[in-house]
Order: structure tokens, then sequence, then C-alpha cells
């Protein structure tokens, strides 16, 4: 009884929160192959291990295994093409900041000449900041989710967020192709 | 407010954090200080930015189905391990159910993990002193347990049966959220006199305690059973006003 019951639960979980997943491995990873399969992956080790979520918050839960899947895929691919890796050195951050690619961006396209440069910005954060802002910003994820997510304290979710963003919006401002007009 | 301090709470109110009696504070500060507006104003260029702008991708529907179809698919092809835990777990429930309130049989099962009986132990005291010395010893304020189960039921997995007990004494103020080990519980949160009632709502797998009732610096930790779910009551009252809260919690059944 218990044991269909809790695989229910583990299932509808999974669909219920399929987009939030696919965001999330799609952010991640890059690529749309990868995002689904790493996301498929995630499912079997839920269905497998549903006796370790007993009482936790479900939907962070299942976007920490989704993001564990993620990671581990990412540690392949770095390996191959020897990416720039994950980082969590600001000075290193900053460092790569600098707008390479904004001008091509802005000539190939012109139709949602904005989504595609912010797609790009945030695609080209550093995955410890761009998984914070995705999940707070596009998932609205609380900080003890985003912390249960990441199996972190909240501190280092607040620092990484504040970072994050200010990156980000350096990046969005300061080369200059966009005028920032969101006001409060 | 000062402008440090002001500064520092910033990205918890924009991102909705900070308790109401703060957020008031942090507007004061604001109504007089351009700086910090225009903090917030950056703040929200970029959330706007994102959530106007960035993709959220959606999961192709080939993904939809791939699942779907997986959960069609019989239990014994995906998952063959589990089931002799979960019915393990299964029989400690009906034990539980059949103790019909103090669940020391379900804490009791797989003892003998001496390390993990005490931690539990020393996990409910702490969090009950932590909320004693914190500004509120609750996240949702309220008497009424129908606000209170739904709140729970949108941040935990299984949202807890939650019974008032103001005419017998034992009034409902509220519920927080709290870790036992690395789970996240419900406590309900209950007033009688002066005392301050933590009622933790453990989840099935919570390792056991054996020897129940605890004694520490005047609190006692006494087992009940909310609901069918095993819990722990922390509380400094004396014993006959314990015994007889655990026996109004036992009495509140299955299901609600």
């Amino acid at each position: 009884m218990m044991s269909t019951r809790s695989r229910t639960v583990v299932d509808e979980l999974a669909l219920r929160h399929l987009d939030a997943a696919y965001n999330l491995g799609r952010w991640l990873l890059g690529s749309e192959q990868d995002a689904a399969d790493a996301v498929h992956d995630a499912y079997l080790r839920a269905a497998r291990a549903c006796d370790t979520y007993a009482g936790g918050n479900a939907r962070a839960w299942w976007l920490a295994i989704v993001r564990n899947c993620c990671l581990a895929r990412l540690a392949v691919r770095n390996k191959d093409t020897r990416n720039v890796a994950i980082d969590d050195d600001p000075a290193a951050a900053e460092r790569w900041l600098p707008h390479t690619g904004a001008e091509e961006i802005e000539e190939n396209l012109d139709s949602s000449k904005r989504t595609q440069q912010i797609d790009a910005q945030l695609q080209k954060l550093p995955v410890v900041y761009r998984e914070v802002i995705v999940l707070r910003e596009l998932e609205e994820l609380s900080y003890r989710e985003i912390a249960d997510v990441l199996e972190t304290p909240i501190g280092t979710v607040m620092s990484r967020l504040a970072r994050g963003r200010a990156l980000l919006h350096k990046a969005l401002t300061g080369d200059g192709t966009t005028e920032a007009t969101h006001g409060l | 407010m000062d402008c440090k301090t002001a500064s520092d709470l910033l990205p918890l109110y924009f991102d909705g954090e900070l308790d109401r009696a703060t957020s008031r504070e942090f507007e004061a500060h604001l109504d007089a200080c351009a700086e910090c507006r225009n903090a917030l104003v950056e703040l929200d260029t970029v959330r706007q930015a994102l959530r106007n702008d960035a993709a959220r991708h959606r999961a192709p529907e080939a993904l939809r189905s791939r699942i779907e179809n997986a959960v069609t698919a019989p239990l014994a092809t995906r998952s063959p391990r589990p089931r002799s835990t979960w019915m393990a777990l299964a029989a400690s429930w009906v034990l539980a159910f059949v103790a019909g309130g103090i669940s020391l049989a379900a804490w009791n099962h797989g003892s003998g993990s001496g390390g993990e009986e005490t931690q539990l132990t020393r996990d409910l005291f702490a969090s009950h002193w932590r909320s004693l010395v914190a500004a509120s010893p609750i996240d949702v304020v309220s008497t009424d347990q129908h606000t209170v189960k739904p709140w729970f039921a949108g941040k935990i997995a299984v949202s807890p049966t939650v019974r008032d007990y103001a005419e017998q004494g034992y009034a409902l103020i509220g519920g927080r959220i709290d870790y036992v080990g690395t789970e996240r519980v419900p406590v309900l949160v209950y007033r009688h006199g002066k005392h301050l009632i933590d009622v933790f709502v453990l989840p099935p797998a919570a390792p056991s305690t054996s020897a129940i009732p605890v004694r520490q610096q005047g609190y006692v930790l006494e087992g009940a059973s909310v609901g069918g779910q095993a819990a722990a009551i922390v509380s400094d009252m004396d014993e006959a006003e314990l015994t007889r809260f655990q026996a109004l919690l036992n009495a509140s059944g299955g299901g609600d």
C-alpha cells in the first residue's frame, strides 16, 4: 500500500513541477536534449529514492535531484571540452564579464532582440550564480527552498544571489546597447 | 534604521523575506533615503528584465510523455528495491495506530542506534529553545486551525492534522516549520497559561527516541500521536498538564 502511494506522490510531483525541472535543466545545461535527459534521469532517481522524501519540501526535494543530475552531466561535459568550470571566485567572474558577443547578437536578430540578449547574458553567468537567479527570479522559490535545492546555508544563497544580480545588472546596462527603462 | 542596516536588509525586503514589522521599519528608511531607493530600483530592473524577457523553458511534450509512460509502467520493473523498506515503515505505522497514542512503538522501530536517538532529542529541545528566544516563536500566527493547516500545505509534503484545544485550556496560537536533522517538520504551537508548547509532527522515517519522556533543564519531551502521525511535545508544563494535553492530542484520531 505504502509503496504504491509514495510512488504516486513522486509521479505527481515530477509531473506537476516538470516545467520547473526542465527550465532549471535547460538553463544549467544550455541544451534541450541534455535538459530532457537530465530530467528523465532525475525522475528515475526520484522514483527509486522516494523513501528519502517523507516530510521535506516536495518541490525543493525534486529540484535538488534534478540539479544533481544536471551537475553530473556538466561535470562530464567539462572534462571533455575544458569549459569555464563552475567558478566561485567573484574576481574571475569579473574578468570574464566584458561584453563579448553583444554585437553579433544585436546584428543577427531583428525579433525579440532583448529576449535574446538577456538569455545570452544569463547563460554566460557562472553556473553558481545562474542557478540561484533562475530559481529565485524565474521559478520564484523562497530563500529557504533554494537553500534546500542547493543543500547550502541560506547565507550562501543570499550572497550568490546578490553577486549574480550585480553581475547581470552590469552586463545588461554596462554595454550601452540597452537602457534600463524599468522602474518600480 | 541606518543606511548600513537598510542596505543589508534590502534584498530580503525585495524578495519578501522580511517579517512585517521589519518591513515597515525598512520602508520608513526608504522614504528618507534616495540611495536605498535607487538600489531597490536596480534590483527591480534586473528582475523585470528576467521575468519579462528571459525564456522560461517549458518541458517539451516528448519529455512529458516519456515520464507519463514510465508512470504507467508497473512498479516492479522500475524500482524493486524500496518495497521492503516501505513495508517496514508501513508496519511501524500500523503499530503506531494500534498503540493508539503514545507512539513509543513507532519510535522504537530500529532503535539501538544510540547516536541518532540523542540527536533527535537534542534537535527537538534546541528547536524549542531557539523559538523561545526568537522574536516570534511562530511563522504563521493564528488561532484558527483552518488557517494553520493550509499554511503548512503550501510548504511541506504532508500537512498535519491541526486542532485547537482552546476550550480545554490549550489554545492553538500558530505554527512554524523547523528542521529535525535534515527533515523539515511542521511544528504546532500551543499556549497553556504562560507555557509555550511545541508539537513536532515527525516524519514516519524519523529516528527513534526510546526513553521518553526526556527531561532537560526543566523542559520535558514527551511522545504523542497527532492524527495518527508520531509527534513530540516539548514544553515546560508540569506533568499533570502535559499528560492532559497528550491525551487530547492522542484523541485527535486519524485524518481530519
